[in-house]
C-alpha cells in the first residue's frame, strides 16, 4: 500500500473545442502542503474540480487512499474526506455563518435542528482560526474577506483528510493570512494532505513542501520545494508552446489619443494611469484576478469609478455609462461573448445594428433597412464572418464567428479607441489570426487598440507595448522589445506586502 | 469591538433575521389600518365581524403558507387557484354521487398531490422555469375541475355532508370558527418544519444559492419537491373549505387564489427571489389582505377600490424590501472600504 492519499494518472478532460487536461498525473501525500502551480489556463482548477467530483474526467484513473474511485461525485468526495475551498465564494447569503458551516450536515435533536450546538461548534471553529465573528451573523452582512474566512472555516470543520485551497488568500488581510498559514501547518502536522493553489509566489515560499507544475493542460514536473527555487519554478511555468503565427505590422506611432489618469474603482482598480497612441496595440497582461477586466469595465462605464479622468484626443470626457463611452468614440468588446457581447437569440443583423441604431435611424425612429443591410454586408465582408446569411441567430455561429460579430458591431462606427477583453478566448487558431489581422488593421487606421489577454504568447506576439497588472495596480508599462515571458510573470506576481 | 456592540446588536440581529424586520413593519401597518377601519365604522371591531374576518383570512393564510414555501426556494406556484378548484369540484362530485365525505376527501387528496408531484418534477428534475411549468399545471388542474362533473357545477352535496361542512366551515370550536383552527394547526406544523428542521433549512439554502446548497450535499430535488407538495396540500385543504362553504362544487372556485397567495407572502416579507421570509409574515400578510377587503367593504368602498388598494399595498411592500436591500448593500461596501 502506497502512502499516497491521492494518485491521479493519465487524467484527460475535454471542454468544447479545447483539451483542458492531457494525461496529467498528480499525487498527494499525507502531511504535506503541495503547491499546485501554473499560469492562467494551465488546468489547475480543472484538475481540482475533477478530484472533488464537480467535473467528470474523460479518461484516466483516480485513486484515493490507494483505492480506485470510478465515479467521483461531490458527495463521494465528501465521504472520502476531500474538502475544497473554491476560488469563487459559494455561500448562502441569507443564512447565518453557523448555518452555512453546517449546511447539508445539520445537527439535530430528534427532528428539531440543534441550533445551539451548531452555533457553539461554529464558534469553536472560528475561534481556532482566530476569527472574531458571531456565528449568528448573516453571511450577506459580511465583507468579502470575512466570507472567505467562513468558507475556510467550513472546509476545516469537515475534518477533511484532503484539503484543497484554490486561491484562498486573495481577499484576506495580512493578519488573516498569517492565521490561515498557522492553521494549515497545524493540519499538515496532523497528517492532512493539503493542495494549495496560488499565484502569490511569496506564499508558496512560506508554506509549500512540494510543488507540482502544470502548463497548457500538461503535467510538467513536481519537486520538493527545498530542492528548487522560485526562478526555476517560474521557468517551468512559462515557456508555453507558441502555436499561432502572429502577424506583425509596422506602424509609425502617432499622436496621443487616449489617456487615463488616476483611475480608482474598488479593490481591483487602483491608481491606474496610462496612455494610448495612434498606431499601436497595447496588451494588458496579468494573472486571474489582477483587475484587468475590472479596469476596462470601469473605463467603459459599466462599473462606477471612484476617481479618475479620461481624455480622448486631449479632451476630457465624462463616462458614467457605456453610452457616454460610445458617444465619445470608445468601445469595448467584452470578455464574455454569450452574456455581454451578444444577444444570442437575435439574428446577426440585429446584433450588428444594436449599438448603431443612432446612425441607422430613419424618420420617426424607424430603422433604415437599407443602411442596416449595407452595414451588415460591410461587417461580414471586412471580418470574413462565415455564415449562411445575416438572419441566422448569433447563437448558431461558432465561437470564432461569434467573436467576429462582437467586433463587427463595434467597427461599424468610427471609434477612436477600441478595447478588446480576451478577444481570442475559446476560438480556433485560424479565427485567432483573423482577429489579430483585424487589430492590425485598426492600428493602421490610426485607432488606439487596447486588449486584455491571459495568453502570454499572444500578448508578446501582437502588442507594441505591454501593461502588466497585479492586484489592481499596473506594475509595468514596457515596450515590447525582447521582453520575455519570465519578465512578465515577474511583474504579474509583484504583490505588495500586505500591511497589518 | 465586536463584543462591545453585542448588547445593541442583539435587537438589531433579531430584526434583520430572515425578514423579521419586515414582519414587524407590516404588523404595525396591520394594527394601524385595523384601528382606522374600527374608527370609520364601529361594526368592524365587533366580535361578530372579527370572527367572520378570521374565517375570511383562514383560507388565504393556508394557501399563503404553500406559496411561501415555494417562494422561499426561489420558485413560484401558479397552480394554487386551480388546485383549489379541482379539490372543490372533485370532492363535491364524489359526495353528490354518494361517496362518504372522508373517502371523497382522501381521493381528492391523492389527485391534488399528483399535481404537486408534477410541478416538483417539472421544476426540480427537468429544470423548467417554474412560471411556465406551473402555468401549464394550472390550466390542466382547471380543466380537471371542469371535467369531473361534465362541465357543470355540482348539485348540493347533501345532508350526509353536514358534518363535513361543519368541520370545514360552519362549525365553531371554543367560540372560533373551525377553518381558523385548521389554519392555525397547519401554520403551527409548517412553521415548525420551516424554522426548526433540516428540511426547512434546506428550503432557505436552495432559495438563497442553489449551487452552494448542492455543493454542500443538499438534495435540491427533494427540497423543491417538498415545497410544491406542501403547496398542493394547502390548496387541497382550501378546496375542501370552499366546497363546505357553498355546499356544492363550483368550477371557478379558487380563481386568482395563486395571486392572493403571492400577495399574502410578499406583504409579509417573503421575497419572490427566494432565501428569505418567515411564516409569521404570511400571517400578517394574509391578515392585511383580509382586513383591507373586509374593512373597505364596511367603509363603503366599491370592489374596484378594494382591488386598487390591495394592489398598491403589494407594490409598496416589495418596494420597501428592494430599497432596504439596496441600502444594506451600500453599507457593506462602505465597511469594506473602511477596512482597506
Amino acid at each position: 500500500m502506497s502512502n499516497y492519499f491521492v494518485e491521479m494518472d493519465n487524467i484527460t478532460k475535454y471542454f468544447p473545442g479545447v483539451k483542458a487536461l492531457a494525461d496529467v498525473k498528480f499525487n498527494l501525500k499525507s502531511g504535506e502542503v503541495l503547491a499546485c502551480l501554473g499560469e492562467n489556463g494551465a488546468g489547475k482548477s480543472t484538475l481540482m474540480k475533477i478530484l472533488t467530483g464537480i467535473y467528470s474526467k474523460d479518461s484516466g484513473t483516480i485513486k484515493v487512499y490507494g483505492e480506485v474511485v470510478e465515479d467521483m461525485t461531490a458527495n463521494r468526495a465528501r465521504e472520502l474526506g476531500i474538502a475544497i475551498i473554491h476560488q469563487e465564494l459559494n455561500m448562502c447569503h441569507h443564512l447565518t455563518v453557523a448555518e452555512n458551516i453546517f449546511l447539508g450536515r445539520e445537527l439535530v435533536n430528534g427532528i428539531k435542528l440543534d441550533n445551539k450546538t451548531m452555533n457553539q461548534e461554529a464558534r469553536k471553529t472560528l475561534d481556532s482560526l482566530g476569527i472574531e465573528l458571531d456565528p449568528t451573523t448573516l453571511i450577506g452582512d459580511l465583507s468579502v474577506s470575512k466570507q472567505q474566512m467562513v468558507e475556510i472555516a467550513k472546509a476545516i470543520s469537515l475534518d477533511a483528510k484532503i484539503l484543497i485551497m484554490d486561491e484562498p488568500t486573495s481577499a484576506l488581510s495580512a493578519a488573516e493570512i498569517r492565521e490561515l498559514f498557522r492553521i494549515i501547518k497545524q493540519f499538515r502536522d496532523d497528517g492532512v494532505g493539503i493542495v494549495y493553489i496560488s499565484h502569490r509566489m511569496e506564499e508558496i515560499d512560506r508554506i509549500a513542501d512540494r510543488v507540482i507544475i502544470l502548463r497548457d493542460g500538461h503535467y510538467i514536473t513536481d519537486m520538493l520545494y527545498q530542492d528548487t527555487n522560485l526562478d526555476e519554478i517560474i521557468s517551468h511555468m512559462v515557456g508555453r508552446e507558441i502555436k499561432e503565427k502572429f502577424p506583425q505590422v509596422e506602424c509609425k506611432i502617432g499622436e496621443k489619443i487616449f489617456e487615463v489618469k488616476n483611475l480608482n474603482a474598488g479593490r481591483l482598480v487602483r491608481d491606474i494611469n496610462f496612455e494610448l497612441f495612434a498606431g499601436e496595440i497595447v496588451g494588458i497582461a496579468g494573472l486571474m484576478g489582477a483587475g484587468r477586466t475590472e479596469t476596462v469595465r470601469a473605463i467603459f462605464g459599466v462599473d462606477p469609478k471612484v476617481t479618475g479622468e479620461i481624455y480622448i484626443d486631449s479632451k476630457q470626457v465624462t463616462i458614467d455609462k457605456p453610452i457616454d463611452a460610445i458617444k465619445a468614440g470608445l468601445v469595448l468588446a467584452p470578455e464574455d461573448r454569450r452574456h455581454q457581447g451578444l444577444a444570442t437569440k437575435l439574428s446577426v443583423r440585429e446584433n450588428v445594428a444594436l449599438p448603431n441604431l443612432d446612425i441607422l435611424g430613419g424618420i420617426f425612429g424607424t430603422i433604415n433597412r437599407s443602411k442596416e443591410k449595407k452595414m451588415n454586408a460591410e461587417a461580414v465582408e471586412n471580418l470574413k464572418i462565415r455564415l449562411p446569411n445575416v438572419e441566422v441567430p448569433a447563437a448558431s455561429l461558432s465561437g470564432g464567428n461569434q467573436q467576429k460579430v462582437v467586433v463587427g458591431k463595434w467597427l461599424a462606427r468610427d471609434s477612436r479607441v477600441v478595447i478588446f477583453d480576451e478577444p481570442t478566448r475559446g476560438i480556433d487558431v485560424a479565427a485567432k489570426v483573423e482577429i489579430y489581422n483585424l487589430m492590425n488593421q485598426l492600428k493602421e487606421q490610426g485607432v488606439a487598440v487596447l486588449f486584455v489577454s491571459s495568453e502570454l504568447p499572444e500578448v508578446l506576439g501582437i502588442s507594441d507595448r505591454i501593461l502588466v497588472m497585479c492586484d489592481g495596480k499596473i506594475t509595468a508599462d514596457i515596450k515590447n522589445e525582447q521582453v520575455t515571458q519570465e519578465q512578465i510573470l515577474h511583474y504579474a506576481t509583484q504583490f505588495e506586502d500586505k500591511k497589518d | 469591538m465586536m463584543m462591545s456592540k453585542n448588547s445593541k446588536g442583539f435587537l438589531k440581529k433579531i430584526v434583520s433575521r430572515r425578514g423579521v424586520g419586515q414582519v414587524l413593519t407590516a404588523g404595525i401597518g396591520l394594527i394601524i389600518i385595523s384601528a382606522v377601519f374600527a374608527i370609520i365604522n364601529p361594526i368592524f371591531g365587533s366580535w361578530n365581524n372579527i370572527s367572520n374576518l378570521l374565517r375570511q383570512i383562514a383560507p388565504i393564510l393556508i394557501i399563503g403558507i404553500g406559496q411561501s414555501y415555494v417562494l422561499i426556494t426561489g420558485n413560484i406556484d401558479l397552480s394554487i387557484g386551480s388546485v383549489v378548484g379541482m379539490s372543490c369540484m372533485m370532492s363535491a362530485t364524489l359526495m353528490t354521487r354518494g361517496v362518504s365525505p372522508l373517502i371523497s376527501s382522501l381521493i381528492t387528496f391523492v389527485a391534488c398531490m399528483g399535481i404537486g408531484l408534477m410541478n416538483g418534477f417539472l421544476v426540480a428534475r427537468f429544470k423548467m422555469p417554474p412560471f411556465i411549468a406551473t402555468l401549464g399545471s394550472m390550466t390542466i388542474a382547471r380543466g380537471i375541475a371542469q371535467l369531473v362533473n361534465n362541465n357543470y357545477n355540482t348539485d348540493s352535496i347533501g345532508e350526509n355532508a353536514n358534518t363535513f361542512r361543519d368541520i370545514f366551515y360552519y362549525g365553531k370550536t371554543v367560540g372560533i370558527y373551525n377553518p381558523v383552527w385548521i389554519a392555525l394547526i397547519l401554520w403551527l406544523i409548517f412553521n415548525f418544519v420551516l424554522s426548526s428542521t433540516k428540511s426547512g433549512r434546506h428550503l432557505y439554502a436552495v432559495g438563497s444559492n442553489e449551487e452552494a446548497a448542492r455543493f454542500s450535499g443538499v438534495s435540491t430535488f427533494s427540497t423543491i419537491m417538498t415545497a410544491y407538495l406542501v403547496s398542493a396540500f394547502c390548496s387541497m385543504i382550501v378546496g375542501l373549505v370552499n366546497c363546505a362553504t357553498s355546499g356544492a362544487g363550483t368550477m371557478d372556485s379558487g380563481t386568482s387564489y395563486e395571486m392572493y397567495a403571492v400577495a399574502a407572502s410578499v406583504i409579509g416579507g417573503v421575497s419572490t427571489l427566494g432565501g428569505t421570509g418567515i411564516l409569521s409574515g404570511t400571517v400578517v400578510g394574509a391578515s392585511i389582505w383580509g382586513v383591507l377587503q373586509n374593512g373597505l367593504q364596511f367603509a363603503g368602498a366599491p370592489l374596484a377600490w378594494r382591488n386598487i388598494v390591495v394592489g398598491v399595498i403589494v407594490i409598496i411592500s416589495v418596494l420597501l424590501d428592494v430599497v432596504f436591500r439596496m441600502s444594506k448593500k451600500v453599507t457593506i461596501q462602505k465597511e469594506e472600504k473602511q477596512i482597506q
